[in-house]
């Protein structure tokens, strides 16, 4: 092993950088985990495995932060060896903060592993983003050396407590707006049919590492005096410069409208999702036939679905339903199924205080078509004789009165009463 | 008093820490051998030291160490690698052994691995060189320390009360130790007895330094027997 070889490991077994990086990648995995679950629940999208990551960043950098003051505070009382040699003064420094970058990177990494393997076990969809996963590295630089360089000034124990708080605050109080696209960064998670922004994070990764390399250079520089390090630290601050201008100019937002090809199932209805919604498309399926079965010969009709934006209504046009699935938690077909045959009236007309018995003998109707319990009513008679008809005679009787219906002008004798 | 070839020449030196003077400007020279820096507790002893060992800036007045002046960023580096300091309380990695943790100074000391060897030889530690440094008494430990302190063969060793807490017969080792460290070794201590005898010795009280005179044939215990 070579001296420096030597000298790295006497380092990292003196400052317990070793169990660090089980402990950060523990804690890291755990966050990344919550986030998963907070983004879309059972849907394996690509985009959110970059924010689970950065969500995991945003308790990991505030973690190396406090970890990095401490190793400089502990590592301050070895300047009499470190501080008094030929070797150039920074070296030290440098060492540690190759050390520290090096755990930060590396429970980084063990979250990252854990995180992308479960999308692919999930096999999930949309395109993996190698630069997302870069971002979220970068991101930890800044805050190592922020840390380091605090616990150097200030190398009292106490100072990692600050560092931690100072870290956090940082993290935590950038709700919205371009600053909340500073590393670490705080993206939602991105709803299907949107996609996150390569250039945003293309400058994220330089604004993090322009600010890591303006800071250590800054710092080597009032150790060596050196004038050759004025340039790469002109480089620096002018990469983080430009990165925040642009970033500002990204207006904050983080994704973008992202068109994909549908993926679909053609029997017996032609039901069509997002591809991270695979899974869905059997279920959907069956929840959709039966009630494309007895809307048909009406004008709300439909012989295909296909899954909309979540900004977008739910809605029947020209055959076609348009529904909304954010995500695969349980029973999500029935509420696609709910939204959709709320679509089907005039919310205007049945809102009208005058209608309140058309909405009433509307609400058996729809109770007929989500295969639900008829609701108590004031009309029992009608009811009942409603509940007594065959399926066909439902059928045939809403293509007769499918305009009352959606309009909530339904009457008793509409039923023949 | 300055004579030539002093290993340290301060003029007008003068330190301040949290706004108190730790020593008002002063001129004095440090000679050769082993020199005391005696002076009650807290009166600046070890950030004086420090400031000698150029890890802190005076306050004012000029300061050369081994006819370089430390406010010459070129300087400073030739006057570091031929400089040894180890603080009062120097810390050690409680699990590194003795081979470990000198070879970690030599390493920052530029010197190749041979010179440990030789280093902990000389200080008689060659049996504990597997040892942690957690297990060894106080008196072994300093010795560790000084191994590191002096494993580049400084010109100038600075030791900041390294006798404080050690028993007689570990002091008298120690002591007689001392002169085979480097040319020049400034010692602190609380009292000056605890010292022995010295080439030169100055005392610090309230901020101001003084040199004693002492007998012309004054040297310390174990003579000038410098390896």
């Amino acid at each position: 092993m070579s001296d420096l070889g030597r000298v790295l490991r006497a380092d990292a077994r003196r400052t317990a950088l070793v169990f660090a990086v089980p402990i950060l990648a523990l804690a890291g995995v755990a966050t990344a985990w919550q986030a998963t679950l907070a983004g879309l629940p059972g849907v394996a999208y690509w985009d959110n495995t970059v924010v689970a990551l950065a969500s995991a960043v945003r308790l990991l950098g505030p973690c190396a932060a406090a970890l990095a003051a401490w190793v400089a505070v502990r590592e301050h009382r070895l300047d009499y060896l470190r501080g008094l040699t030929p070797r150039s003064p920074a070296i030290g420094p440098l060492l540690d903060l190759m050390l520290l970058t090096g755990v930060a990177l590396a429970a980084y990494g063990v979250v990252a592993l854990v995180t992308v393997c479960d999308t692919l076990l999930r096999e999930g969809a949309g395109r993996p983003h190698p630069l997302g996963i870069v971002a979220g590295a970068a991101a930890l630089a800044p805050h190592v050396v922020l840390g380091y360089l605090c616990g150097r000034i200030a190398p009292f124990p106490m100072v990692v407590l600050p560092v931690a708080g100072a870290a956090g605050l940082w993290t935590a109080l950038r709700g919205g707006g371009w600053w909340s696209l500073l590393p670490p960064a705080a993206i939602r998670p991105v709803e299907l049919f949107t996609g996150l922004r390569t250039r945003v994070l293309a400058d994220q990764t330089l604004w993090a590492l322009g600010l890591a390399a303006t800071l250590t250079l800054a710092y080597v520089w009032t150790l060596t005096r050196r004038r050759t390090l004025a340039v790469p630290l002109a480089v620096a601050v002018a990469v983080t410069a430009i990165s925040t201008v642009r970033l500002e100019a990204s207006g904050g937002s983080a994704v973008v409208p992202a068109p994909i090809d549908h993926v679909c199932r053609e029997w017996p209805l032609t039901v069509c999702v997002h591809p991270a919604l695979r899974p869905a498309l059997p279920a959907l399926d069956a929840a959709m036939t039966p009630l494309a079965a007895r809307l048909a010969g009406t004008p709300g009709a439909f012989s295909r679905v296909e899954q909309r934006p979540v900004g977008e209504p739910a809605r029947i046009w020209r055959g076609v339903a348009y529904i909304r699935v954010p995500d695969l938690s349980p029973g999500f077909e029935w509420r696609a199924v709910r939204e959709l045959r709320a679509s089907l009236i005039d919310a205007q007309s049945c809102a009208e205080p005058h209608r309140r018995h058309g909405a009433a003998y509307r609400g058996l109707v729809d109770a007929w078509l989500l295969d639900e319990r008829a609701p108590e009513m004031f009309d029992a008679e009608t009811a009942r004789r409603f509940g007594s008809w065959s399926e066909r005679e439902r059928r045939l009787w809403l293509r007769l009165n499918y305009a009352d219906y959606r309009r909530c002008t339904l009457v008793r004798q509409s039923f023949g009463g | 008093m300055i004579v030539e070839n002093s290993t340290v020449v301060a003029r007008g030196l003068a330190v301040r820490r949290a706004g108190r003077w730790l020593l008002r400007p002063a001129t004095f020279g440090v000679r050769a051998g082993v020199v005391g820096l005696a002076g009650p507790a807290k009166t600046g002893k070890s950030t004086l030291l420090a400031t000698l060992a150029t890890l802190r800036r005076p306050h004012s007045g000029s300061l050369e160490i081994l006819g370089f002046d430390i406010g010459d960023n070129t300087s400073l580096r030739s006057i570091r690698a031929r400089i040894g300091f180890l603080p009062e309380h120097f810390s050690w990695a409680a699990n590194l052994t003795v081979g470990q943790f000198v070879a970690y100074a030599a390493y920052y000391k530029c010197v190749p691995g041979d010179r440990v060897r030789a280093v902990l030889e000389r200080m008689e530690l060659a049996d504990t060189t597997s040892m942690e440094l957690s297990l060894l008494p106080p008196d072994v430990r300093l010795r560790v320390g000084l191994a590191a302190t002096c494993v580049h063969g400084p010109d100038l060793v600075l030791l900041d009360e390294p006798l404080a807490g050690l028993d007689e017969r570990a002091t008298a080792e120690i002591t007689a130790l001392l002169p085979t460290l480097a040319p020049t070794v400034l010692v602190t201590a609380e009292d000056s007895a605890a010292l022995g005898r010295c080439d030169q010795l100055f005392t610090v009280t309230r901020g101001r330094l003084v040199e004693t005179s002492r007998a012309p044939d004054a040297a310390c215990a174990g003579g000038r027997d410098r390896v």
